[in-house]
């Protein structure tokens, strides 16, 4: 009752509870029951099976909105131990509110503690990025995905994209990027960049930019894909081969920013965004934020991918 | 079963077969009511060939087609393609990837409507690539070289090649429809209906068009009309259809000058009178 005035005013879900007279008693260890927990394990292990293919999954109501990253929370919270180390990046940044609360939540449902440093994390849940530090095989990254099946705005209806995956039946995303190429003379795919995940399975990466597309091909790590809302969880194994659709002659690109450098950090050959400044001007920083604080304190980090 | 019915006259080419389909059967059934729309058709096709099936509406000849092409599923009766599993299996017994493969690689079919052999979202040449794709084609430079070579044959202009085909005139639709099924020289082209629907002048010159390209490609083909005029001018061989079976069939000429069975009379006479 008295925390109002306190000089922190609380703000996690432990100290709002705390505050109306609650506790956590009540919740399983990592908020999800035992038996969603082992649900989502089996998905899990199938989609690391089939490098790429969508395993459904029973998405469970979260205490946050679909489409706030309830697939990547629950693929976290059913592999989260106490001893693990958890950072959460929204668009780069360990900072923004849907990823202090998410990692808050996770941190108080299991113990684990909370980490800004790529480097110190055990699991990493993403929205969007892929750090420009390079992960270790001992770290899984979780992405959150918003639309998982990558035929959608070529087809429609689910079962029939279904069956173009379990044919590998891709003729018509061939003919969409044709299409593209012939109206834009290019492939104008942004973020999420459409992929070739063990030459079998065309998989959407989520909207992560093209920049980060190169270091899914055989990384060390482990990278899963929830799409709470849609119900998929799917995955890429480490030293898989992920490569992204191209032609011969049109061949895949990613992102240049002719020489601008990060203004917190002043790094380079890093993905940079901008921002509206003084007077109208613009500034440029690098979207992962751990990592221009690690520039900027003069710490050597390896991000050849 | 009737064998005067499945004889065919012996072709001038000395190859077997490139298709042969046996006893090929349709029947509609829902509750309370069953249609036949063909039963035991039996034929061959010879490399090079065109092959006419001719009759009223409602006949079964469009349905023959569906059949092959697998855009009904027959109900019995086989089909053999040399070039599938070298003829020795049925094309009916494909699972799903083999006849995606039978209708992307060895078969093309031309729809007398264009909207269901095109892609009117796509572009002309978009509509070409689609088959280019299906086979690993994958330079853009190659496809574009390729499409607009197709398109030329089939006297589209060139420069619409990035046009929608949705924008242009059935004619020209046609003549996509055309260069799009040549595209990836399919073993078999099968022709349904391909000139109804367009206007005369129009209709001569889609004809002209595919008896250069079959002359000059040595196309096989199937084509069903109900238009003698149009099996007179491309058929090497006819089959006449009614009410769902082959009531005659032989040289093309021999069935115009000499028709057999009453039907084939009548509608011959129609024709000439």
């Amino acid at each position: 009752m008295a925390s109002a005035t306190t000089d922190r005013p609380s703000s996690s879900v432990r100290g709002l509870i705390a505050e109306r007279g609650g506790d956590f008693s009540g919740y399983s260890f990592a908020f999800l029951d035992d038996m969603a927990k082992r649900e989502i394990r089996r998905a899990t292990l199938k989609a690391v099976a089939i490098p790429g293919h969508q395993v459904p999954f029973g998405s469970r109501e979260m205490p946050i909105a679909r489409g706030w990253g309830t697939g990547g929370l629950q693929l976290t919270l059913s592999l989260v131990g106490s001893e693990d180390r958890v950072k959460v990046i929204d668009q780069g940044d360990d900072a923004s509110v849907n990823a202090v609360n998410l990692r808050r939540l996770v941190a108080q449902m299991t113990g684990a503690e909370e980490t800004l440093d790529t480097a110190e994390a055990t699991l990493i849940q993403t929205r969007h990025r892929i750090p420009e530090e390079v992960m270790r095989d001992d770290q899984i990254l979780i992405f959150q995905v918003p639309i998982p099946e990558p035929l959608r705005f070529i087809e429609r209806s689910v079962a029939v994209a279904r069956g173009m995956h379990a044919e590998q039946d891709y003729s018509r995303m061939w003919l969409a990027l044709y299409e593209d190429i012939v109206r834009r003379g290019e492939i104008s795919a942004g973020a999420g960049y459409p992929v070739m995940v063990n030459s079998r399975f065309i998989m959407a990466p989520s909207p992560i930019p093209r920049w980060d597309i190169p270091k899914l091909n055989q990384a060390d790590t482990l990278f899963l894909f929830g799409a709470g809302r849609e119900k998929r969880i799917y995955a890429v194994p480490p030293h898989t081969d992920v490569r992204p659709l191209e032609f011969e002659d049109y061949a895949f690109k990613t992102e240049e920013f002719d020489g601008l450098a990060c203004e917190v950090s002043g790094a380079t050959d890093v993905y940079l965004v901008e921002s509206p400044g003084e007077n109208g001007t613009s500034r440029w920083t690098a979207s992962d934020t751990n990592y221009a604080d690690k520039v900027a304190a003069g710490i050597e980090v390896n991000k050849q991918w | 079963m009737v064998a005067e019915q499945t004889q065919v006259p012996e072709p001038s080419a000395s190859s077997e077969p490139l298709l042969r389909v046996r006893d090929l059967t349709k029947i509609y059934e829902s509750p309370g009511q069953r249609i036949v729309a063909c039963e035991d058709v039996s034929f061959d096709v010879y490399p090079g060939e065109v092959l006419g099936i001719v009759g009223e509406s409602g006949s079964g000849k469009s349905t023959v087609l569906q059949c092959l092409f697998q855009d009904v599923e027959a109900t019995s009766g086989q089909a053999f393609l040399r070039s599938f599993e070298d003829g020795e299996r049925s094309i009916f017994d494909a699972d799903r990837r083999e006849r995606r493969e039978l209708r992307t690689h060895q078969m093309a079919m031309v729809y007398q409507n264009p909207r269901m052999g095109l892609n009117l979202m796509v572009t002309a040449g978009g509509n070409i690539a689609e088959r280019l794709l299906a086979a690993d084609w994958r330079r853009v430079d190659e496809i574009r070289d390729k499409a607009s070579d197709y398109l030329s044959r089939t006297e589209v202009p060139v420069d619409r090649m990035d046009d929608f085909p949705a924008f242009f005139s059935g004619g020209m639709q046609q003549r996509v429809q055309i260069a799009k099924a040549l595209a990836n020289n399919p073993e078999l082209v099968l022709l349904d209906e391909l000139t109804t629907g367009l206007d005369v002048s129009v209709q001569a010159g889609v004809l002209d068009l595919v008896r250069d390209i079959q002359r000059i490609y040595g196309m096989t083909a199937v084509i069903v009309s109900h238009d003698l005029g149009v099996i007179r001018l491309l058929a090497d061989r006819t089959l006449v259809m009614k009410d769902g079976h082959v009531v005659e069939s032989g040289l093309t000429d021999q069935i115009l000058e000499d028709p057999q069975h009453e039907y084939t009379q009548l509608l011959v006479n129609c024709v000439t009178n």
